[in-house]
């Protein structure tokens, strides 16, 4: 297994600022690969994989824990510039600024086209509608199928769960669909060169960045550039202001909006599905499709925001009062898909909904190790975790004390970090292992 | 080489907790990092084994031991046992309560799972002495 899997790179998607952290345990604590340490310099660090899903940067107190984006004045560089924008925008600006609206501020801001990426959704939902229906055909298909959407849940899959991530439709997201489409459609038509034309994609995922640079179920990303929905807030809304063009740039329904909220995709796809959001939630049911509990279910849709999208990192609005604007965008363009059923029929028989690459674990450090040797280390940390109080605190610097006995048998840390075990120095002599 | 061995308590009728403890077995057999296929089969075999017990079982505890070529779980209880072995082999044969089929248990699938899923299973068990279950897992084939 080893030679096949990417090595984690050692490369970050988030920066930890080191005169704002004191060194208080609860990025470390919420952290679900447990990637982060506080060791003796009292400053977070990120050791080991991380999947890149933002709760760190929630639930900093002290705002010291930062993704690493693109500036924003990049954006005039280029020679063709085009935009396509999560659903998640539409939502961020209250009940009376409609798509087009937000479209055509967009335009304004200096990109030469704007997508509306919505259609691509619908479109995408007649996609796994197919795909459900050919593989229920196949006698040794695996259920349920996994939404290759959410970008942090497929470094999850890969990293923790391997053995799901055949699971996962071999498709394109909506918003590679579209950046490769147009840039295709671009050059056929002016002649450009498909490395002239920058696509620009607005979110509120802090792992979109890591999703471009380090995609999990393609060769290479065709998004070139994102921009969080944050860091255009202020100048979109200005631009909101000053809108005087009358152009339709908004072509969706109500599906296709709708992704931005959890449930929002699978209502657009006809068949068994499910909706999960919220990490703890969605580590509990990738366990239970592991397990083989699930496989009466076509599909599960899981975003690892609570709430979905909405709940991004680099929103603005609060996410319920975005979610109450998105349903009612949802009612207003009305929940009938506007997609040709053999159009898309057509499109998925040529291959063009899918991916170019079979997707592969992303592996730890111990996984290097082979089965006895990880039995021998396994045997070990079960050794120091006998002595351990499982008080579960954190202040050792690891986030508990299973990954604190991790640690002192790989040799990072010296027992004596436990500040229970400390006061009791015949233990840690027993142990061997000051 | 010695082995490495755990063992989980499980409660007769705690449907709240039912799972945990193949929960743990999983993630246990992962870190380990066996072949992802063998750990599904074994999981489910846990799985299974454990819900036994909660339905019928009274309490009980399943053991993990490992090594680098064969995984062995093996499910104890002292509760009802079961009368004919044979027939709880059969796909469908359920002695389940009904409240507990009313949950979505007790389908009579247990034992044709763990015995689809198993390398080799021995039941030991008869009426009212409780249940023990050896459920055997070769991991060599794809670690040479």
């Amino acid at each position: 297994m080893g030679n096949t899997a990417k090595e984690s790179k050692p490369f970050v998607y988030v920066q930890i600022d080191e005169k704002l952290c004191n060194g208080c345990v609860l990025c470390m604590k919420a952290c679900p690969t447990k990637a982060i340490r506080v060791r003796d310099n009292r400053v977070a660090r990120i050791q080991g994989v991380c999947i890149d899903c933002g709760e760190c940067v929630r639930v900093c107190p002290r705002g010291a824990i930062k993704p690493i984006f693109v500036q924003s004045d990049e954006i005039e560089k280029d020679i063709f510039s085009i935009v396509s924008s999560s659903a998640v925008l539409y939502s961020q600006f209250g009940g009376d600024v409609m798509p087009n609206d937000i479209l055509l501020a967009l335009k304004r801001m200096g990109f030469n086209l704007v997508y509306d990426q919505g259609y691509t959704n619908e479109i995408f939902n007649v996609a796994v509608e197919l795909h459900i229906k050919e593989n229920r055909k196949k006698p040794d298909a695996p259920w349920p199928l996994i939404s290759p959407i959410c970008p942090v849940v497929v470094r999850l899959i890969a990293y923790r769960f391997p053995s799901l991530l055949k699971h996962i439709p071999p498709f394109l997201t909506p918003s590679e669909i579209v950046a490769r489409e147009v840039k295709k459609r671009l050059s056929a038509k002016y002649g450009y060169k498909q490395e002239d034309i920058t696509v620009f994609h607005i979110t509120p995922c802090a792992a979109k960045m890591i999703s471009m640079r380090e995609p999990v179920l393609q060769t290479s990303s065709y998004l070139d550039r994102a921009i969080g929905i944050g860091q255009i807030y202020n100048t979109l809304k200005k631009n909101l202001h000053e809108l005087t063009e009358d152009k339709v740039l908004h072509h969706s329904g109500g599906v296709g909006i709708g992704w931005g909220m959890t449930g929002g995709e699978i209502a657009g796809v006809n068949a068994n599905c499910i909706a999960v959001s919220g990490i703890s939630e969605t580590i509990r049911y990738l366990e239970k499709i592991e397990m083989g509990l699930l496989h009466e279910t076509d599909y599960v849709e899981f975003r690892i925001c609570t709430e979905g999208c909405l709940g991004g990192p680099f929103t603005v609005a609060d996410k319920y009062q975005a979610k109450h604007c998105l349903q009612r965008l949802v009612r207003m363009f009305g929940m009938e898909k506007r997609v040709k059923y053999e159009y898309v029929r057509d499109l998925y028989e040529t291959g063009w909904f899918f991916t170019d690459q079979e997707a592969m674990p992303l592996e730890a450090s111990s996984s290097y190790l082979s089965v006895a040797e990880n039995i021998e280390r396994q045997k070990r940390i079960d050794e120091v975790l006998q002595l351990l109080p499982r008080k579960e605190c954190g202040a050792c610097g690891s986030p508990d004390c299973h990954t604190f006995a991790e640690d002192v048998i790989d040799g990072s840390v010296s027992i004596e970090n436990c500040v229970f075990l400390s006061h009791d120095k015949d233990k840690i002599r027993i142990s061997g292992e000051s | 080489m010695p082995h490495l061995k755990k063992e989980f308590q499980v409660k007769a009728g705690d449907f709240v907790h039912a799972g945990k403890g193949s929960m743990q077995i999983q993630s246990t057999l992962k870190t380990i990092g066996y072949d992802p296929e063998i750990i599904r089969r074994a999981s489910i075999c846990a799985y299974e084994s454990e819900m036994n017990i909660v339905m019928h079982g009274g309490d009980g505890t399943i053991y993990l031991t490992v090594d680098d070529r064969w995984i062995i779980i093996e499910a104890c209880d002292d509760g009802v046992g079961i009368e004919d072995i044979e027939l709880a082999f059969k796909e469908g044969y359920s002695t389940a309560l009904e409240e507990h089929q009313e949950m979505g248990f007790g389908a009579g699938m247990g034992l044709p799972n763990i015995k689809k899923n198993a390398d080799s299973v021995k039941v030991n068990s008869s009426k009212n002495k409780g249940t023990y279950i050896n459920m055997f897992f070769r991991t060599d084939k794809n670690h040479g």
